[in-house]
């Protein structure tokens, strides 16, 4: 038996095509423990089970393509081929493909992404950003083409006053992830939206894979702006629905959370303006309670005069908003129901001081606000409302008719102006009469608040369509008997 | 006008119409708060209106200072 003798790295050379020869390409099933990344990129590690333990590497052109983390402790299935090391003499096995057993490489890594993005603080609580108060310019990322688009356009569609600005991206396969993250961070600093959504409609994991990578997670968690993820259905978790500031269970809830908190807004803004109105109107009629309760108080002279005169700007003002008119209704009629109680206010509680006084204020009050109305009587309820609701015509519809001489346009508002035997048009909100004036009615001084003129007679026809006394002047001239 | 601003501007408006619920503001003050209300919900009104239906993608980034180049969007038909 001869003893053949070899140079190490002959020898060497020699194991290494046994081992090839023998093994070539083999599967190893263990655990990992040791795991390093060596400067150059490789990864260095020892697999090994109850009975023994093995060498491996990695060469960092394969192990950067493993989606997930190689970690102490993974139960693995390595398949590569042996090799001894020449420079060391030891055995190792030269990794191609590592592959999780139990559970997916794709599950796999997004609990490892999940882990190390928590860790690092990523998810908490205290960075997660609420929408923006009115969250009006959107920043839209997703497919040009995919369902989700349209889900969301139709939803937004909802909200006449905001813009989307749509950022179209791949939403899956190689390199779709880098598009998502650009499109994120380009919107979030871009300054043209308020709020970013990153939508995509539902799929499998790994159609899904983009919104698990890490870059994404990192451009959403560095958005200046508030960044919502719709992405698959709503049993599906990214990363991206973790990181986001808010999480919408799929593109059309997106949407809607933006549509909601405007409409919300809206609901808050109109309700503070009705209820705004409503207390000034309370206050108002509460001033007026209390004139009614002191003219009712044995008084002065003068004083009927200058109540109507506040009672007319009173109404007037009434007048403004249609809204505040259904207000005013119910409430003049149990404001009417009290004033017969306060009637009976007795003179010793001070009402003539506290009339001056009320009068006074009233005064001051009707003026501002009658220069208000003058002023800014369209900006009250905002256009058309408060236009239609000044109208003279909305004053006819309440049942109020206007007084004027035939061939004068000017309203009569003193009976004493007009003589018996004259001739007046009176206008309601639907047509005219015309009359001839028998007579006037003693007692202008009367009671303040009873209506003048209900002695007068009429005859007269009635024309109907005429909006205005003046444009009806010949039609009645003609149709007189 | 700021976001802040419409956040604010409702948080006052809705502070004053808690301080015409109270008894002992007279009609003076009172009117001055319908005034400083009415103008609070007319500015709300204007921000929550304010921007103007649009839908549009964009069609390539624009670097710092330049206008993005855009174009109208509608998705397409199923």
């Amino acid at each position: 038996m001869s003893s053949r003798t070899y140079g190490v790295g002959e020898l060497i050379r020699e194991i290494n095509a046994a081992l090839a020869g023998g093994f070539g390409e083999i599967w190893v099933r263990g655990e990992l423990s040791g795991v390093k990344v060596a400067g150059s990129g490789h990864r260095y590690f020892q697999v090994k089970d109850a009975d023994g333990q093995l060498s491996c590497a990695m060469w960092a052109a394969r192990a950067d393509r493993l989606r997930f983390k190689l970690a102490d402790g993974q139960a693995v299935l390595l398949r590569g081929r042996l090799e001894v090391y020449a420079q060391r003499g030891s055995l190792s096995l030269v990794v191609e493909e590592v592959r999780p057993e139990g559970i997916g490489e794709l599950q796999l890594a997004f609990e490892q992404m999940k882990a190390k993005l928590e860790a690092e603080g990523l998810f908490a609580a205290e960075r997660k950003r609420p929408l923006p108060a009115l969250p009006q310019r959107l920043g839209l990322v997703t497919s040009a083409s995919g369902a989700a688009v349209r889900d969301v356009l139709k939803v937004l569609s909802r909200w006449e006053h905001l813009s989307v600005l749509l950022y179209p991206v791949r939403v899956q396969g190689k390199g779709s992830e880098g598009e998502v993250a650009r499109a994120v961070r380009y919107l979030g600093r871009s300054g043209l939206v308020d709020v970013v959504l990153v939508v995509r409609g539902g799929g499998s994991l790994e159609d899904l894979w983009a919104f698990n990578e890490e870059i994404v997670a990192r451009a959403i968690a560095a958005s200046p702006v508030p960044v919502v993820s719709g992405v698959g259905h709503e049993v599906d978790f990214t990363i991206a629905d973790f990181v986001a500031d808010v999480r919408a269970a799929t593109p059309t809830q997106a949407a809607e959370l933006v549509v909601a908190t405007l409409e919300g807004q809206q609901r808050r803004v109109e309700t503070g303006h009705r209820d705004l109105t409503a207390g000034f109107l309370r206050k108002l009629e509460h001033g007026r309670l209390r004139l009614r309760g002191l003219e009712g108080a044995r008084g002065l002279a003068r004083l009927p005069l200058r109540l109507k005169e506040l009672d007319q700007r009173i109404q007037r003002l009434e007048a403004l908003p249609q809204l505040l008119r259904a207000l005013v209704a119910g409430r003049r009629r149990r404001a009417e129901a009290a004033a017969a109680h306060l009637y009976r206010w007795p003179v010793r509680f001070g009402a003539p001081r506290r009339r001056e006084l009320v009068t006074a204020r009233l005064a001051v009050a009707g003026e501002r606000l009658r220069s208000l109305v003058a002023r800014r009587g369209l900006e009250l309820t905002g256009g058309e409302r408060a236009l239609g609701a000044l109208s003279p015509r909305r004053v006819l519809e309440r049942g109020y008719s206007m007084t004027t001489r035939e061939g004068d346009p000017k309203p009569v508002t003193n009976a004493a102006t007009v003589n018996t035997g004259e001739r007046i048009v009176t206008t309601f909100a639907v047509g005219h009469l015309r009359s001839l004036v028998l007579g006037r009615v003693n007692g202008t001084q009367g009671s303040l608040f009873e209506e003048e003129g209900a002695g007068d007679r009429a005859q007269g026809t009635v024309d109907k369509g005429q909006d205005a006394p003046h444009m009806g002047q010949e039609t009645h001239d003609r149709r007189r008997r | 006008m700021t976001k802040e601003s419409f956040e604010q501007a409702l948080e006052e408006l809705e502070e004053v119409v808690a301080k015409l619920e109270d008894e002992s503001v007279g009609l003076e003050e009172a009117l001055k708060l319908f005034e400083r209300g009415v103008k609070l919900a007319k500015r709300c009104r204007t921000q929550l209106e304010g921007v103007e239906r649009r839908v549009e993608q964009l069609l390539a980034e624009a670097a710092e200072g330049e206008e993005a180049k855009t174009a109208p969007f509608a998705p397409e038909e199923e």
